[in-house]
């Protein structure tokens, strides 16, 4: 059996997950809104990316504008609002079960 | 990129009534895991709790409003299901909570988690608000 076994860190904004990740190293997989508070999804995508190239990042928005600043960012997969659960087992079973980012 | 979620001309918040059906639909798959002889591990668990928790608060809130304001008011009732379902769902609720408690069910109550299940996702199945109904693929 196939077990998942993964830490959840949850972040009052972008800055915080950040200045986080800057001390402890690039988490395997980022998810945020494309907009936050401090440190933008788009902008926390970028630096990590920066920090390992092979973190997958997720970005999710209720505006579809935002597709495009989330492909700018260089963000492995684009979430728009509302979603249901079946988005979220894709998500998993691609980036975490499967563990391969897009190309 | 990949791509997931509603289409661009559809986009939108996240409302309280999304939060219900996907905490519905997780209940539904987690206990037809426990059906199909799944283990329950301790995130399973705590997730079960949580979500039949949310549910059934959820249900009987939504199952008031029908009752108070009827079922023509589009504000009480824009999920559109009636109160037999929300009695299926805290029922549904109410046995997952049993099993996330380690409570073991007799044959006649799986049968009736079983029925209950069934009976909850075909609703789902043709309600309109329901979109993904994918999800029944993986319970």
């Amino acid at each position: 059996m196939y077990s998942v076994n993964r830490e959840v860190l949850p972040f009052e904004n972008g800055l915080d997950a950040w200045i986080y990740f800057e001390s402890s190293g690039a988490p395997d997989i980022v998810v945020a809104d494309v907009i936050l508070a401090e440190l933008s999804g788009t902008e926390l995508s970028e630096k990590v990316k920066g920090l390992n190239r092979n973190t997958v990042v997720i970005l999710y928005s209720h505006l579809s504008e935002r597709e495009a600043l989330a492909r700018q960012a260089g963000a492995d997969a684009f979430l728009a609002k509302p979603f249901g659960v079946s988005e979220i087992f894709n998500l998993v079973q691609r980036f975490v079960v499967d563990g391969q980012p897009s190309g | 990129m990949i791509r997931l979620g509603a289409e661009s001309s559809k986009m939108r918040e996240i409302e309280l009534d999304d939060v219900f059906l996907s905490r519905l639909q997780l209940l539904i798959i987690m206990s037809k895991a426990y059906l199909n002889g799944y283990p329950l591990g301790r995130h399973r668990i705590k997730s079960i709790l949580e979500n039949a928790k949310h549910v059934k608060v959820e249900a009987e809130g939504l199952d008031e409003d029908l009752e108070l304001f009827g079922d023509d008011d589009g504000c009480a009732n824009t999920l559109g299901f009636d109160s037999a379902f929300y009695q299926r769902v805290k029922l549904l609720s109410v046995m997952a909570e049993a099993i996330a408690k380690g409570h073991d069910l007799e044959s006649h109550k799986r049968e009736a988690l079983e029925k209950n299940l069934n009976a909850v996702c075909e609703i789902i199945t043709f309600n309109k608000r329901v979109s993904d109904i994918q999800f029944l693929k993986v319970a």
